[in-house]
């Protein structure tokens, strides 16, 4: 019995994998340190910075900021965010028929598909940045960026799930002579028209979130309301508008997650659950791997 | 749903006819013709973009060490307490219902206007990413080895080191790459707001209307961002 005196040999270069990984991070970090004027005081006195703020937030001034209408203005974000997905929603999918591989010739995927790519490549805020100009500043210009920016990923995502459908309706559609709006519409639509409105709830979530940033710049809702508190340190003030802010947006991704579920699973809880941590990091930024 | 929908369209001055009017626009010359010598001069655009990145990557180490502890709290399998359970969970999701660019407004406004701000801005986004995240996946990993470590009698930490950490760790990595994806997008709008990095070029360029170096600006971070994603993703791919 000489095997069992043998000892297991750890796999080869994981000890030089580990250094490797551990001089790649403490490079990464000195070379990103260098560039953002960090000097020692400043690193020790930020979290003293930031307490004296948290403080002054305390108790936020709930009353006066009411009666600036900042609530209405969070339900502005909210309307903003709605009408951008509804616009992103009627664009994307015809488009998204065009762009899936087993529905459409090539022809016209390829450029759809590139089209989607180059949209969901620029970000919202830089969206509101060209459009405010030219649609003046306000709430419109918000909802624009939104929508066209949700043309990109809802048409990817619907894309997706057209491609993923059993092809066996197509096939009945087009042997009983149906044409190519006919099989979409009675072959492909009800396969996925399910997936296809959860993603559009979910990209509603996302929007919520993003639609408040865009007031940022002048594009509508409560982003504007907490920087003008901010630039006037008025504190308990912009803790308020941020109260009221994360109040409707755990109240919208709460409701929304619960009916994103039971349109998936028809109100009844499966016992085989889809990997929840894909369905965190796509709950969570709207992009699906 | 409807009737919600067209009350909210009229609350955002929805107008279709501006969908036809956009195009008409004479605001559109000035996107035309890119100055590429001034887009290419390093100083512009690549020295801020560099910022940017320097900004993404401290902000995605920083937020991914300080995001592991947290999101063994978070999971109830290696939780060293219900207590801690439920208010790293509590925290966390007020954390992450706050827009990014939020934090960095709120930065700006407590250390200062620059490149500083921003990362803080983005540790603590990168920390409400990551435990989400992570925590989900440390929620569906394989307990058996957890129970072994602790039916041998291991005390709390050295069993989750040792019990749950080498099966999850391949995931942690791939989450922090992603995370980073996330940064390097998010940084490069941060300067909208005062907290560093390209976007305060973005922002100066906005403000003489010379949206033809936006559009080069544009053209560029594109093109370096897209290529630093593919690296990622294919790194990822190779993880899981």
């Amino acid at each position: 019995m000489t095997a069992t005196t043998q000892r297991p040999t750890p796999p080869r270069g994981a000890r030089e994998r580990r250094g490797a990984l551990a001089v790649v991070l403490v490079v990464a970090m000195v070379w990103s340190l260098s560039g953002l004027e960090v000097t020692l005081d400043r690193l020790l006195g930020a979290p003293g910075d930031a307490w004296a703020i948290l403080r002054q937030m305390v108790p936020p001034a709930f009353a006066r900021v009411y009666e600036r209408g900042a609530v209405g203005k969070v339900f502005e974000s909210v309307y903003i965010a709605w009408i951008g997905t509804v616009i992103g929603a009627v664009l994307s999918l015809p488009l998204a028929f065009m762009a899936a591989h087993n529905v459409a010739p090539v022809w016209i995927r390829v450029p759809i598909r590139q089209f989607f790519n180059a949209i969901r490549a620029v970000p919202e805020l830089i969206l509101a940045v060209i459009l405010i100009p030219i649609t003046g500043l306000g709430p419109w210009a918000g909802t624009l960026a939104i929508g066209i920016h949700s043309i990109g990923t809802l048409g990817k995502w619907a894309t997706e799930s057209i491609e993923s459908i059993d092809s066996g309706p197509i096939e009945a559609v087009e042997s009983t002579g149906g044409r190519w709006v006919s099989s979409m519409r009675w072959a492909v639509f009800p396969q996925v028209m399910s997936t296809i409105s959860s993603y559009w709830l979910f990209r509603f979530e996302i929007n919520v979130r993003a639609s408040a940033v865009l007031g940022m710049i002048g594009a509508g809702g409560v982003g504007s309301e907490l920087v003008s508190h901010l630039v006037f340190r008025d504190f308990p003030a912009a803790s308020a508008v941020l109260v009221f802010t994360i109040a409707v947006v755990l109240t919208i991704d709460t409701a929304s997650a619960a009916v994103r579920r039971r349109i998936i699973r028809g109100g009844v809880g499966r016992p085989d659950e889809p990997s929840r941590s894909g369905e965190a990091l796509a709950d969570l930024t709207g992009i699906r791997l | 749903m409807i009737a919600f929908s067209l009350f909210a369209a009229r609350e955002v001055g929805f107008d279709p006819s501006t969908f036809w009017e956009v195009w008409s626009n004479p605001l559109w010359e000035k996107f035309w013709p890119i100055p590429w010598d001034w887009v290419t001069d390093g100083s512009n655009v690549m020295g801020p973009l560099i910022e940017t990145f320097q900004i993404a990557t401290i902000s995605t180490i920083l937020g991914c060490s300080l995001a592991l502890p947290v999101s063994f709290a978070m999971s109830s399998l290696t939780t060293p307490n219900r207590p801690t359970y439920l208010v790293s969970r509590a925290v966390m999701n007020v954390v992450r219902a706050v827009p990014d660019l939020f934090w960095a407004k709120l930065m700006v406004t407590a250390v200062g206007i620059g490149a500083f701000a921003g990362s803080w801005a983005l540790t603590i986004f990168s920390l409400a990413v990551m435990v989400k995240l992570f925590s989900e996946t440390v929620d569906g990993a394989d307990p058996g080895p957890l129970e072994a470590a602790r039916a041998a009698g291991g005390r709390h930490t050295p069993s989750v080191r040792t019990g749950m950490l080498p099966t999850v760790f391949p995931d942690y990595v791939a989450h922090a790459l992603y995370v980073f994806e996330l940064n390097i997008r998010a940084s490069i709008v941060l300067g909208l707001v005062g907290a560093g990095g390209i976007g305060r070029v973005i922002e100066a360029q906005r403000q003489f209307f010379r949206f033809d170096r936006i559009l080069g600006m544009l053209v560029i971070i594109f093109v370096v961002v897209f290529m630093i994603e593919q690296a990622s993703v294919a790194l990822r791919k190779r993880l899981v």
